[in-house]
């Protein structure tokens, strides 16, 4: 409601220009908003998940569940449920209305991502660290799993019998990341040797694959509306490419092409990117860079750089564009904190003073013929009363243009949450020696009877912190 | 000297009644008055402060004028006292009590002046009557008409005019120790709370009108109260300068309190998600907190004197506070920034705020003796509600309905306290007085009203807190025009009992 009175210079602003604020419980490493751009959840390295409230910059709620360092989250539709996935092989699916784990779902190896499907919060895909990914149905309380393919089908002209040499490549291609389409029927999913496939959820058939880059596939992104996709990749490119509708009743599988629009790079320094984000239209991407402080901001009409958003003196990691504003999120490497760049809008003095008007330019004042004119005062305000005989309607609720109206799940407030800086992962050890808490500790109970397994792939999913970003980890697999 | 003045002020005596004057005198008073000092010394202006306990707000004590303050007939007798002469401050002025006796001249009294300001208009008595037309004889246009549109009443024929159905006293409910400042519905309808100059704050039943808690912990009388939105917590502001949150379900303060306003808590609302409440404090400050860590998040500046209401809209992305120094600012809740200042030329102070159901509008009650309904978009007054008094205590209002059934419109109306111990309720389109609720002894300080149940919540300074129940006369009723116009001309009846 507050758009009729915002300058309208600042309302035609996209993206963000300045770092205006931090946000700060433990070391985050991943984030999400969720659809309505309220809440902002963030990951933490030992395992609690914090959701932040963008309005008040404080800590909505927190959930204890995970032993490690968080991989991904992903909102249900109407904010009501989220889904995380850690390095400590589970998933959990979280209710927020009272903060309750809904199902855990435990898997073989580190997960990924995992991804809820758009409109059905009992289903979601994981993709999973050497291993194949899974289509997880929770709807009963013991989870169905279903093996997604990870071989790229490849069109029948490349010849009727598949050499070997090809199959065994396949069969060492691993999936990294799988996100479901708009609607939820395909799953696309990305293969550590640059393949796209396009996987049917129905049956969890691969119905297309396009082969992207050489490199691994760490990342893609749909924008809101699902048409376009944004791809990071670890030759160094980031792609945005034209998703096929697939929801037309007579898909041809064999039409379905997948074209890539735009390619940013940095040709001169052959940055390599942490992580890429779409804005909240898909007009603009942005992109953190790896050994770096700054975040690329490319137009994706004309295919330029458009903006570099200076930050902190640190490296940033996951990168999240807010769902409707222009107010982009990142969080630092090092540190753990949640930045938050967005614009920077001027107190328009005008505005203070209701006499006052703001001109571009000196405008000569015209005096009008009775305006120093002297009336009696009571005349003045029986004249003013009368003209008040315009309809007024108080009642009448526009309907709003987003359909976050209807949507009734509001997230309880709880007045009991810690302050956002109270947990420190230091620790006072000895008169003047503090240590770095590790993660997980003092939650051991949280592990039961898994803390046998779980210890041993601790080695393999420990990231050092420099380039700690999840998805460097297959790039660092292959060399 | 503190001492003698409050002691000036406690001088307000109820009517004829023999009821202790319930708002004027406290304990704390006393032991609050060095505070007074230390906070106000430096304002020549805000000295004097206010005698009713309950009703935190007498602005008048503030921007009493040299002149006599307004009183209508009606009130003349409820509040008591001589004029006073001013003390050793010289903008400091005479309470606004004034006695039937001590306005000069009945027909010419004006609305009190705003201290520091010239003052530039007064309302005559006949112009209250908002239905009483007015022929203009001057040949020049007014300099606002381009303001106003010419168009008049524009209904729409499809639908039938609803008749407005009148309230009838449900519940009348007691236990307050002194005068009620405030009461509100619960947003789900289900109890009603209101609090006292006695530093309680009492919840009740609405259905039923059973006494549930009575949440004692302030330490000084509580001018204001607001609900979460999920109707499970209640915020009260008190005079002992905090704001404390309280679980309505069991009665148990909330272990923190709001803590940094240096002055009596005058306003409070809750954000529509609960997330954040609004303060507005007698210390000028516009304080914006977050509810989780109960942390001061932002401070709102520019009002430049106690502020005296607060409300956000329905979707909360504006703030709109209002100031004895005349001014209704809205702001951005996200940004912290005033985006439109309202100010009606008489600079009347501001001491009650609320946007309409649908955010478009603002309605602010001044105490010029007017409730004026802002486009606060264009900046203009579209509305000027009148017929009650409302010179010296901040009344609050709300927004009600009538009609809505099929077929017949639904339509608004104004519910306002007045000083003289009436509700009235307006027309929102027509500024015509619907109904004069009589019942309260003395000044009705707390209106609040349930739409979907067609009930009004009342508490004044006789220490009552009053549900007024709209009464349905039959279903085949409203369909008949016959009923509509008798309905009218009941109206009428009773409105001229009311300015009789």
């Amino acid at each position: 409601m507050n758009l009729a009175l915002t300058d309208p210079f600042i309302l035609a602003q996209d993206y963000p220009e300045a770092l205006t604020g931090k946000l700060r419980s433990g070391h985050a490493t991943c984030l999400r908003f969720n659809r309505r751009g309220d809440f902002l959840a963030s990951g933490r390295v030992d395992g609690t998940i914090v959701i932040f409230d963008i309005e008040t910059s404080g800590v909505a709620r927190k959930l204890r569940g995970h032993t490690r360092q968080i991989q991904s989250l992903s909102w249900s539709r109407d904010g009501r449920h989220l889904l995380s996935s850690s390095q400590d092989s589970k998933c959990i699916l979280w209710d927020l209305s009272d903060g309750t784990r809904v199902r855990i779902v435990r898997f073989e190896a580190p997960v990924y991502i995992a991804e809820l499907h758009p409109y059905n919060h009992l289903l979601f895909v994981a993709s999973l660290f050497e291993d194949q990914p899974m289509l997880v149905d929770i709807s009963g309380t013991v989870p169905v799993k279903r093996q997604l393919p990870t071989a790229p089908r490849r069109l029948r002209m490349e010849g009727e019998d598949i050499n070997e040499k090809q199959a065994a490549q396949d069969a060492k291609q691993s999936t990294c990341v799988t996100i479901f389409t708009s609607l939820g029927n395909h799953i696309i999913a990305g293969t550590s040797k640059g393949w796209l496939n396009i996987i049917e959820t129905q049956t969890c058939a691969i119905i297309h694959s396009t082969r992207l880059c050489a490199g691994v596939v760490i990342f893609l992104r749909l924008t809101a509306s699902g048409r376009h996709m944004v791809c990071n990749a670890s030759d160094r490119v980031i792609r945005t490419i034209h998703v096929p509708d697939l929801s037309k009743i007579d898909l041809d599988i064999d039409d379905i092409s997948v074209e890539v629009e735009h390619k940013f790079q940095d040709v001169v320094n052959r940055l390599s990117w942490n992580h890429v984000a779409f804005s909240s239209t898909g007009e603009y991407v942005c992109a953190t860079t790896y050994m770096n402080h700054d975040i690329y901001v490319w137009e994706r009409g004309h295919g330029s750089l458009v903006k570099i958003l200076e930050g902190p003196k640190e490296e940033l990691g996951v990168v999240e564009w807010h769902p409707h504003r222009p107010f982009v999120s990142a969080c630092g490497l090092e540190t753990g904190r949640v930045y938050l760049w967005s614009i920077v809008t001027p107190q328009r003095w005008s505005a203070l003073a209701p006499d006052f008007a703001e001109v571009e330019e000196n405008v000569e004042y015209i005096e009008r013929e009775d305006e120093f004119d002297i009336h009696p005062i009571e005349e003045i305000h029986k004249r003013r009363l009368d003209l008040e005989d315009e309809a007024v309607d108080v009642l009448t609720i526009e309907p709003a243009k987003s359909e976050f109206e209807e949507e009734s799940f509001s997230m309880p407030v709880l007045l009991d949450v810690g302050d956002s800086e109270s947990e420190e992962e230091i620790v006072a050890v000895g008169p003047g020696t503090m240590r770095r808490k590790s993660p997980g500790e003092g939650r051991e109970w949280m592990n039961g009877a898994e803390s046998g397994e779980s210890g041993e792939d601790q080695g393999t999913a420990k990231r050092s912190a420099t380039n700690g970003t999840k998805k460097s980890q297959p790039k660092m697999r292959k060399r | 000297m503190p001492s003698t003045r409050y002691s000036k002020r406690r001088r307000v005596s109820s009517p004829a009644k023999e009821e202790p004057p319930a708002y004027n005198s406290s304990p704390d008073e006393l032991a609050a008055s060095s505070d007074h000092e230390k906070y106000h010394s430096h304002r020549a202006p805000s000295k004097p402060l206010r005698e009713g306990r309950g009703r935190k707000r007498s602005y008048a004590d503030i921007y009493s004028a040299n002149s006599t303050a307004v009183a209508s007939e009606d009130s003349h007798s409820e509040l008591a006292g001589p004029p006073r002469a001013s003390e050793e401050i010289p903008n400091v002025l005479i309470t606004a009590a004034a006695s039937g006796e001590d306005s000069p001249d009945e027909l010419d009294h004006t609305t009190p002046t705003f201290f520091r300001r010239p003052f530039r208009a007064s309302f005559s008595k006949e112009s209250r009557r908002p239905h009483e037309k007015f022929t203009s004889q001057s040949p020049s246009p007014p300099p606002y008409s381009r303001l106003s549109s010419p168009i008049a009443t524009p209904r729409t024929p499809l639908i039938r005019p609803p008749q407005y159905e009148p309230y009838k006293e449900k519940l009348v409910l007691k236990g307050h120790r002194k005068g009620v400042a405030a009461v509100r519905f619960s947003p789900d309808g289900r109890l009603i709370a209101s609090c006292s100059a006695d530093a309680t704050i009492r919840i009740w039943e609405t259905a039923t009108g059973k006494h549930l808690h009575t949440l004692e912990g302030h330490l000084a009388g509580i001018s204001t109260i607001a609900w979460s939105p999920d109707s499970k917590t209640l915020a009260s502001g008190s005079d002992d300068k905090s704001i404390r949150l309280w679980d309505v379900s069991t009665g148990k303060a909330h272990p923190h309190l709001l803590l940094s306003h240096s002055s009596y808590i005058y306003a409070l609302s809750f954000s529509p998600r609960g997330n954040m409440l609004a303060s507005g404090s007698y210390d000028e400050a516009l304080f914006l907190w977050d509810v989780r860590t109960t942390r001061l998040m932002r401070s709102l500046p520019a009002h430049s004197d106690p502020i005296g209401g607060v409300d956000f809209v329905r979707d909360g992305t504006l703030i709109v506070s209002c100031a004895g120094d005349g001014l209704i600012r809205v702001w951005d809740t996200a940004t912290g920034q005033c985006l439109r200042t309202l100010v009606h030329e008489d600079n009347a102070a501001v001491t009650g705020v609320r946007f309409s159901p649908n955010g478009k509008f603002v309605l602010a009650w001044t105490l010029d003796g007017c409730v004026r309904l802002w486009n606060y978009v264009e900046g203009r007054c579209v509305k000027t509600y009148q017929g009650h008094t409302n010179s010296k205590y901040s009344i609050g209002g709300a927004f009600g309905v009538y009609g809505g059934e099929d077929g017949v419109e639904q339509r608004a109306c104004v519910v306002s306290g007045s000083e003289d111990g009436n509700i009235l309720c307006w027309d929102v389109q027509s500024k015509d007085t619907l109904q004069i609720i009589k019942g309260h002894q003395g000044v009705v300080l707390g209106v609040d009203t349930l739409n979907k149940e067609g009930l009004i919540v009342s508490g004044g300074i006789d220490k009552t807190v009053r549900v007024w129940e709209r009464v349905r006369e039959g279903a085949g009723d409203s369909a008949d025009p016959v009923g509509a116009a008798i309905g009218a001309l009941k109206v009428c009846e009773q409105e001229a009992a009311g300015m009789a």
